[in-house]
């Protein structure tokens, strides 16, 4: 699993809360656009290089936007099947739709309740589930 | 001639000797031509009355019946010698009688008459000859020839129509001044057609009874309209009177007359005299020595003299002011060569002696001839158009000072769009020299830009009669730049609705505008700045409130309870932050939502506000009455803000000692909707009353009601953004009526 998110207290909770689903994946983490973007176009050229099943792909990244990396992933040869979570603390309608426009297979706000950030395990268990079912 | 003296008439004609005979004797004396014949015709007796009819003695045996007469017939064809009547008589043919034929004499006079022959014959039955007997009917010929041509003659030669028509309508006869008014190209045209088809149909039963009296013997005239054959109608006067017919029958013999052009006439002179009565202006004829010979109405109402007192007397002494005497000769000068006076301005002389502006109009009145016989005068007070006039100078002089005091640059136009006065202000601000017909320079001094819309616009309102409203710039020469004005104008109507004039004015509204767009940038930037910082400082409160909790949650052992304390303050912080955080960001989004061009309806509204308040309503058993709501063209999640922002407000800052009751209420007012939200809560101090609605106003600490004071902030500017008013009335400790008008 791949997590593009700048905010290291996110990537934190992002962390328990996969732990609390108890969700036995490998993470990798990127914190930026670039790093993002880079990820994938390396993915293509290195044949050794496993594909992330799920992206968490914070939309508000520095450098490159999240849409952007949506974009660019959505044309690799590699990972462009990949499926992808979108997180943001926007409550924006826009923001949504743009991103379920590219290709996003969720999204997420981010809340500001432990509780209610811990259901993010739910949503990648169930969006996992729904791959493996596919 | 045998010389045995014969009784017989036989004996007679067969040429007896009648020398003795009682018949000659008759014969010699009777004043009618006689003669006889034998059965060949040859004479054997002339009396002398023949001869002096006939003009030549003729020779006895030798001469034929016709005495060598020329024998012509009535219309004038020569009669052969075989077929005289005495001839025909000696053949044993039938003889007419009352012929009428006419004889030549050997001078070449001729004269009518009218032949008896009869045969002889003997005793056993042959035509052994004949006599002949020749009445003279010249005279009588001659005076009948001489009246029917003198019937002909005045038939032809009369201009009117003449005609008979017989008694069941039948034309029998009509002249060829008729068949013109008729329109007929030929007497067939019409002759023996019935006559009712050439009358006006409006009159065919008039004519037709006219008609039928005259040929039942009565004279009488008639005027009726007829439809000539070539579709025009005519009046026309006709006098008719019976006359027997040659078949016995008695017809209609009628004279009439073309009389259309004498209707106009009447009419034109009656509608004349008419006007000449009505004329508002007074009609006055008089003649070349200036005595006034009529005096219509007006005359006598503008001048006090009645028709009676007026007509003999003398214009000059009558109605001309001592100072204006020589007017007159000069007057009755210029009529006698025949010129005509036109809208001479002078002053008269009423009855009552006060003195009247008046316009003259003197035309020289001819007689059929040509010559001149008098004038006629048409005077029309002038003294309310003058006053009128020296009013409309006054008021115009007025006008211009006021425009001129004016700030603005004022002007008029035409009601086709020229421009035909400016006030000193654009002399000064142009540098303009002042052109006495105004002018279009306006346009040249528009900015290049906005020239071709300043112009469109401009004569888009003249073609539509609409009040002008349009921005441009100008050319400022003093600090050569160009200044926004704005242009307006509205047109001046007469009674009847027509522009008569434009009225326009430029106001220089640079500075205002420079503010405008001042403001319009500073408060996009301060919306944007607004939305990104409310925005961005989400992300941060969030992670404070989280981790403060998560730190209670996992490390809570480790800590002691002013720790906890601590970081219970934290959260609260962070929490009451992050609400004005949200609150901030709703308050800038009101006016970004686009305009509301659906209706939105505020039922649907109020029940999602309460679906939003239901932890606080279950909270405090609060009670929300709500009446009817109205369909109206608001946003809805406007509609939604408002009822829960005040239902909020309303349940909380209720008494402790009862739970919130809140009622909802809408109401059409004039032009708007007025929605009323009012509680049985603590009220508000009317000292606060406007206060309230300011950002970030509070009345209350955080410790004793939670809140923002972006609530009500939020809702004067929703109010706001619908141009529509909100307002509290309220008392402490009686509740609080919160009240918003909204458009319908």
């Amino acid at each position: 699993m791949l997590i593009a998110e700048d905010n290291e207290s996110d990537v934190f909770l992002i962390q328990d809360a996969i732990e609390t689903a108890k969700l036995d994946v490998a993470l990798h983490i990127v914190k930026d656009g670039e790093q993002a973007i880079r990820f994938f176009d390396q993915a293509d050229s290195d044949a050794d290089m496993p594909c992330p099943a799920l992206v968490i792909l914070d939309i508000n990244l520095p450098r490159k936007h999240g849409n952007a990396v949506l974009q660019h992933m959505r044309l690799s040869r590699k990972c462009g099947k990949a499926l992808v979570l979108a997180v943001s603390s926007s409550a924006s309608d826009r923001d949504r739709e743009e991103m379920a426009k590219l290709g996003a297979n969720g999204y997420f706000q981010k809340p500001s309740d432990y509780d209610d950030f811990m259901k993010l395990g739910d949503i990648i268990k169930g969006l996992l589930g729904r791959r493996n079912t596919q | 001639m045998t010389g045995a003296g014969g009784n017989t008439l036989t004996d007679f004609v067969a040429g007896g000797d009648l020398s003795n005979s009682i018949f000659r004797e008759m014969m010699e004396a009777l004043p009618a031509a006689i003669y006889m014949t034998d059965a060949q015709g040859r004479l054997t007796y002339f009396n002398p009355a023949a001869v002096n009819l006939s003009g030549r003695r003729p020779e006895i045996g030798t001469d034929k019946w016709c005495v060598t007469w020329k024998i012509f017939l009535p219309d004038g064809t020569p009669l052969p010698h075989d077929q005289c009547p005495m001839a025909v008589a000696l053949k044993g043919g039938d003889v007419p009688t009352g012929i009428e034929c006419i004889a030549e004499r050997p001078d070449g006079t001729r004269f009518w008459f009218t032949p008896c022959p009869a045969i002889i014959r003997d005793a056993a039955g042959r035509i052994i000859g004949g006599v002949n007997l020749l009445m003279d009917i010249t005279d009588r010929k001659n005076a009948e020839i001489e009246a029917s041509e003198q019937f002909r003659a005045i038939v032809e030669t009369t201009p009117e129509c003449v005609k008979m028509v017989a008694p069941d309508g039948t034309l029998l006869f009509m002249n060829a001044p008729g068949l013109a008014m008729v329109g007929a190209s030929s007497a067939e045209a019409v002759t023996g057609k019935s006559v009712y088809d050439l009358i006006a149909p409006e009159d065919r039963d008039r004519f037709r009874e006219f008609n039928e009296r005259i040929c039942k013997g009565e004279k009488a005239s008639l005027e009726f309209d007829i439809l000539s054959l070539n579709g025009t109608r005519c009046h026309m006067d006709s006098h008719a009177a019976p006359l027997r017919h040659v078949d016995g029958s008695t017809v209609q013999l009628a004279i009439t007359r073309n009389i259309t052009e004498r209707k106009h006439a009447e009419r034109a002179a009656l509608l004349l005299s008419a006007i000449v009565a009505c004329s508002d202006d007074a009609i006055i004829s008089k003649d070349l020595n200036g005595v006034i010979t009529s005096w219509n109405q007006s005359a006598e109402r503008m001048f006090g003299y009645t028709a009676a007192e007026a007509v003999g007397q003398p214009v000059a002494t009558l109605l001309i002011p001592p100072d204006r005497q020589d007017e007159e000769p000069k007057i009755l000068a210029r009529l006698r060569s025949g010129e005509r006076v036109d809208h001479f301005e002078t002053v008269r002389r009423c009855k009552d002696g006060t003195l009247l502006h008046i316009s003259l109009t003197v035309s020289p009145v001819k007689d059929a001839q040509g010559v001149i016989i008098g004038a006629s005068k048409i005077a029309r007070d002038i003294t309310q158009t003058r006053r009128l006039h020296a009013a409309l100078i006054e008021s115009e002089a007025r006008f211009r000072q006021l425009a001129d005091t004016m700030p603005q640059m004022v002007w008029t136009a035409r009601p086709d769009g020229y421009l035909d006065y400016y006030n000193d202000r654009w002399y000064e601000f142009t540098g303009l020299s002042r052109v006495a017909f105004g002018d279009e320079r306006w346009e040249t001094l528009v900015h290049p830009e906005d020239i071709r819309q300043a112009h469109e616009s401009w004569y888009a309102a003249v073609d539509a009669g609409k009040p002008y409203n349009f921005e441009y710039r100008f050319l400022d020469r003093h600090e050569n730049r160009w200044r926004w004005f704005v242009g307006r104008a509205l047109p001046v109507r007469d009674t009847e609705g027509k522009i008569v004039k434009w009225f326009g004015t430029w106001t220089d509204i640079d500075e205002q505008k420079r503010i405008e767009d001042e403001l319009r940038r500073a408060n996009q930037d301060l919306e944007q700045f607004a939305f990104s910082a409310s925005h961005d400082l989400q992300e941060p409160l969030r992670t404070v409130k989280i981790y403060s909790e998560l730190l209670t949650k996992r490390h809570a052992d480790k800590l002691d309870g002013e720790a906890l304390k601590f970081i219970g303050y934290l959260r609260n912080g962070a929490t009451r932050m992050e609400t004005l955080v949200r609150d901030l960001l709703t308050y800038t989004q009101v006016t970004k939502v686009e305009k509301c061009a659906e209706v939105a309806d505020a039922n649907e509204a109020l029940k999602t506000a309460v679906a939003n308040l239901a932890g606080s309503i279950s909270e405090t058993g609060a009670q929300i009455e709500a009446d009817p709501m109205p369909l109206l063209p608001v946003h809805s999640m406007h509609l939604q803000q408002l009822f829960q922002n005040l239902a909020g407000n309303a349940i909380k800052y209720r008494r402790p000692d009862r739970p919130p009751i809140v009622h909802i209420a809408a109401e059409r007012q004039d032009g708007h909707w007025l929605f009323t939200v009012s509680d049985n809560g603590i009220g508000i101090d009317p000292e606060y009353k406007e206060n309230i609605f300011g950002l970030f106003k509070r009345l209350h600490t955080s410790d004793e009601y939670s809140g923002t004071g972006i609530g009500l902030a939020i809702c004067q500017r929703i109010v706001d953004r619908y141009h529509g008013r909100i307002w509290v009335e309220s008392e402490v400790g009686r509740g609080s009526t919160f009240r918003f008008t909204l458009p319908v």
